[in-house]
């Protein structure tokens, strides 16, 4: 297993909360990668590929996110997922 | 059955005391987790009471099973008695493609359901739906 850890930020569009369908959109996404991927926000730390821990992130239009990757394909889902982020709605 | 959209995601089946709650949280799931993942609801008794209807459970149970499976969510009570029963009247080969979540029905489709949509397995649908056992809302 590579032990490559990749982080990248992400900002929400201002008027787009990671919620409902947005946030469905982005586990969709992530759950295509092999890589275990963290999303932190607002001093949490969700799964990216549980639909309800990143829910409960709660966050808001405009918020950064981090992104964290690891393992296969890390730099990747990564890379995908940060470009992701802005292009939500 | 194979109708409409069944691509080889795995289905959910919502059974609830109230036909609103069951096809409300069919809206709702379907917004979250797009419109792949087969959904049937089968709330309220007959002839549009609280309560549950067997034979309305059964015929989800039916529609539901496709090759690829489907998770059963309920609510409370005679929900689950409903669906225990249906499973009964159902030839095993169709039993075996269903699994019975043990966990709270909102949350719990909504997690089944995005994974369905990732073309998740019905044993990781069943554990998706489960998980919202424990983890925290806020």
């Amino acid at each position: 297993m590579p032990s490559s850890e990749t982080e990248r930020r992400a900002i929400l569009p201002d008027e787009v909360p990671l919620h409902a369908r947005p946030a469905g959109d982005f586990v969709r996404a992530a759950a295509q990668f092999p890589a275990e991927i963290c999303v932190l926000a607002n001093g949490k730390r969700a799964n990216a590929k549980s639909i309800l821990e990143i829910l409960a992130l709660g966050a808001l239009g405009g918020t950064e996110l981090v992104i964290a990757a690891s393992g296969d394909r890390a730099a990747e889902a990564a890379d995908h997922l940060a470009g992701l982020v802005p292009q939500l709605g | 059955m194979d109708r409409e959209s069944r691509n080889g995601f795995v289905g959910l089946v919502l059974v609830s005391h109230s036909a609103a709650i069951a096809d409300g949280l069919a809206e709702l799931v379907a917004q979250v987790a797009g419109p792949s993942v087969p959904i049937v609801a089968a709330g309220g008794g007959p002839e549009g009471t609280f309560g549950t209807d067997g034979g309305r459970v059964l015929d989800a149970l039916r529609e539901a099973a496709g090759p690829t499976g489907a998770v059963i969510l309920m609510d409370l009570g005679s929900s689950v008695l409903s669906v225990r029963a249906a499973l009964g009247e159902l030839p095993e080969e169709t039993v075996e493609r269903l699994r019975i979540a043990d966990a709270p029905l909102v949350e719990g489709a909504i997690a089944a359901g995005v994974t369905a949509s990732t073309g998740g397995s019905v044993d990781e649908v069943l554990a998706a739906a489960q998980e919202a056992r424990t983890v925290a809302k806020f």
